[in-house]
């Protein structure tokens, strides 16, 4: 008797846990999710309704802010510039960081775990420090104002960010498979392009991915590295959030805010769909 | 096909040395198993005939070659790990031409070969599942099909069957001894296990620690161990070990008790006297030795019993009425006693 009775507290006490749980989810989702759901809002009001006490959230929308600001060439410009740089970016890092994160996981030398450890304390160098100095070099080189300028800039954080990330995936992976593509007829290069990359897929892309959303949304080296010809989205907010003549034009900046998220949250659903298929998938059991 | 010859290799890991010289030379088509308690350096010597380890010192010859500073695709073996490593995004016909691919044989030998593996092997339903879709044996004959498409001079196994339940490897174990008379490949079978290495092997080497123990045909090792670790380790239920000095025909304990020997050693000697659970005689005279249990198996009984305290195992063909607490006699044949020197722990070869 008791015992059914201690059994039916305790799933009152787990579903009293579930509800917590549950609404605990339910507020964090809210206040992470309530400023966009602000700026998509804003995005759609006249810069009268905006200010207004208390807040309309019925109001006729207007796309009137999409409209002129989508008719400045710089936006689309910058769009494409953005493009380029995160693309380029992501890329190049996936494949450098990928092959570093694969030489510290699986070469046995000593110190490989310090080295890639100070490498990723490298990442603690406050961005601002760097940014003065790589400016300097980049006007030395000719190179200020140019999308490899800014693609190499966002390597300096985003190959070691890469690196580590994939160090962690690449040594869960038994090493017994490349040895064993390597007795079949591999190269060690050709066992980790023909075995481990093919394995690790979702894992490269989704870490690709990552860092393809932090170099469109990065603004310090964006500012400080680039002018007219290679300058990004996120300079184009800051611009609008601090134009001091007129005053910010929050309609503006919620627009070209929107615009700026919206691929970063198609693509972080791309991961996630892929980070959960690749631990289905128990890809990394034989 | 090849011989394999392993000349005074030593292995030192960052100025740790873990094989001390170790020496050995396998024909061509034999079966050696390597044995030996965890840790002596079986895998090690296995990887680096393989080229997964660099040989720190000595030579290893695959055939006439030697392969020191040749890198592992080019030895022509072929290796099957003790966790398999299937290719996960490989179904098995892809893992089993994955090799032959990688020689750029063509499409269709690549097919007939998988075929005819798959076929020995039992395999045919399987080749188009990937590895998670396989059960644990399924995956193990996969491993062993993607080595004998290969038909490689030699096969290296590192306790391929260690990961199946105990019918599965009994099982294995058969089918691999059929594999290798059929093919009669050169092969290096690492395991752990003494039965296996005893019942696949045409020779058995025994290692301990980083060193060769003793080397020789199975029952080679179980007639004539040359030291108490191979006396022991050969065998199961292990081989009982008494300590004590001769004196007038009879090994005298250390509590003074004294047992007849059927043989005649030196008198003041102190020696181990060794005798296999399987050779004790229970007659009406002899060692004796109190029963304290009996665990029947049908076809055969093991007794455990103590002399002067020792724990003594006892191993009989079919069933007995003995019981615990009882005292039973042990008598034991000239041929089936084995005498070390407890200090260097080799064997004494005793006259007859
Ligand atoms: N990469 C390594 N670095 C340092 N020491 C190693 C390394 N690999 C193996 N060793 C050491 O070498 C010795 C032999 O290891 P090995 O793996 O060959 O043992 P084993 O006989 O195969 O044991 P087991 O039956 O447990 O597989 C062990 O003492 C081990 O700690
Ligand atoms: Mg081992």
């Amino acid at each position: 008797m008791s015992a059914i009775a201690q059994n039916v507290t305790r799933r009152r006490k787990s579903r009293l846990g579930a509800r917590l749980r549950i609404s605990a989810g339910v507020i964090a989702c809210f206040l992470f999710l309530f400023p966009l759901l602000w700026m998509v809002l804003t995005s759609f009001k006249e810069q009268r309704d905006i200010f207004t006490m208390p807040p309309t959230l019925f109001f006729t929308p207007t796309l009137e802010s999409y409209v002129t600001y989508l008719q400045r060439p710089d936006i689309w410009r910058r769009l494409v510039n953005t493009v380029i740089v995160a693309v380029g970016s992501g890329v190049l890092s996936i494949v450098a960081g990928a092959m570093a994160g694969y030489a510290l996981a699986r070469i046995r030398l000593r110190g490989a775990g310090t080295i890639g450890l100070l490498i990723v304390l490298s990442r603690g160098v406050p961005p601002i420090a760097l940014a003065v100095p790589m400016f300097l070099v980049a006007r030395k080189l000719g190179l200020t104002d140019k999308h490899i300028t800014l693609i190499l800039a966002y390597c300096t954080f985003l190959i070691p960010y890469v690196m580590w990330l994939m160090r962690g995936f690449f040594l869960s992976l038994p090493k017994e498979l490349e040895e064993s593509a390597m007795i079949d007829g591999c190269s060690r290069f050709g066992a980790f392009f023909k075995i481990i990359v093919p394995i690790s897929l979702p894992g490269l892309l989704s870490t690709m991915i990552f860092s393809m959303i932090l170099a469109w949304e990065e603004l310090l080296f964006a500012l400080v590295l680039t002018n007219r010809n290679a300058s990004t989205i996120p300079v184009a907010i800051q611009g609008i959030a601090g134009d001091t003549i007129n005053g910010a034009n929050w309609a503006a900046l919620t627009a070209v805010g929107t615009i700026t998220v919206l691929p970063v949250i198609v693509f972080a659903m791309l991961v996630q769909k892929w980070l959960v298929q690749g631990l289905a998938d128990g890809a990394t059991k034989g | 096909m090849s011989t394999v010859e392993i000349r005074n290799v030593r292995k030192s890991y960052g100025g740790h040395e873990v094989l001390h010289g170790v020496s050995i030379h396998i024909p061509d088509g034999e079966f050696v198993a390597l044995v030996g308690p965890s840790g002596c350096g079986k895998s090690t010597l296995l990887r680096m005939i393989a080229g997964l380890e660099d040989i720190s010192q000595g030579e290893i010859a695959i055939g006439e070659r030697v392969v020191n500073d040749v890198v592992p695709r080019d030895r022509d073996i072929a290796m099957v790990f003790q966790n398999y490593a299937l290719y996960p995004h490989m179904n098995v016909r892809q893992n089993m031409g994955f090799a032959l691919k990688q020689r750029r044989v063509s499409r269709s030998e690549i097919e007939a070969r998988v075929q005819n593996a798959a076929r020995i092997l039992g395999l045919e339903s399987l080749l188009d599942r990937k590895p998670r879709a396989l059960s644990g044996g399924q995956r193990q004959r996969v491993a062993m099909g993607r080595a004998i498409v290969r038909d490689p001079n030699v096969f290296l196994f590192d306790e391929p069957l260690s990961n199946l339940d105990a019918k599965l490897r009994g099982e294995m174990r058969s089918e691999l001894k059929e594999l290798h008379q059929r093919l009669q490949t050169t092969t290096v079978y690492v395991t752990h296990d003494q039965i296996e290495a005893m019942t696949l092997a045409d020779r058995v080497v025994v290692m301990n620690g980083g060193n060769v123990e003793q080397e020789g045909p199975p029952l080679e090792l179980y007639d004539r161990p040359q030291s108490l670790f191979v006396a022991a380790f050969i065998g199961s239920p292990p081989m009982n070990f008494l300590e004590g000095f001769v004196a007038s025909g009879a090994l005298v304990l250390d509590n003074g008790e004294q047992l007849k020997l059927p043989i005649a050693l030196p008198a003041g000697e102190r020696i181990v006297a060794g005798v296999r659970p399987e050779h004790f005689v229970i007659a009406a005279e002899g060692w004796p030795a109190i029963v304290s249990v009996v665990e029947p198996t049908g076809s055969e009984t093991q007794i455990t019993t103590r002399i002067a305290g020792h724990i003594v195992r006892v191993l009989i063909r079919g069933r007995t009425d003995v019981k615990p607490g009882e005292t039973i006699h042990l008598s034991i044949a000239s041929s089936h006693l084995h005498v070390f020197d407890p200090g260097s722990g080799k064997r004494r070869e005793i006259g007859g």
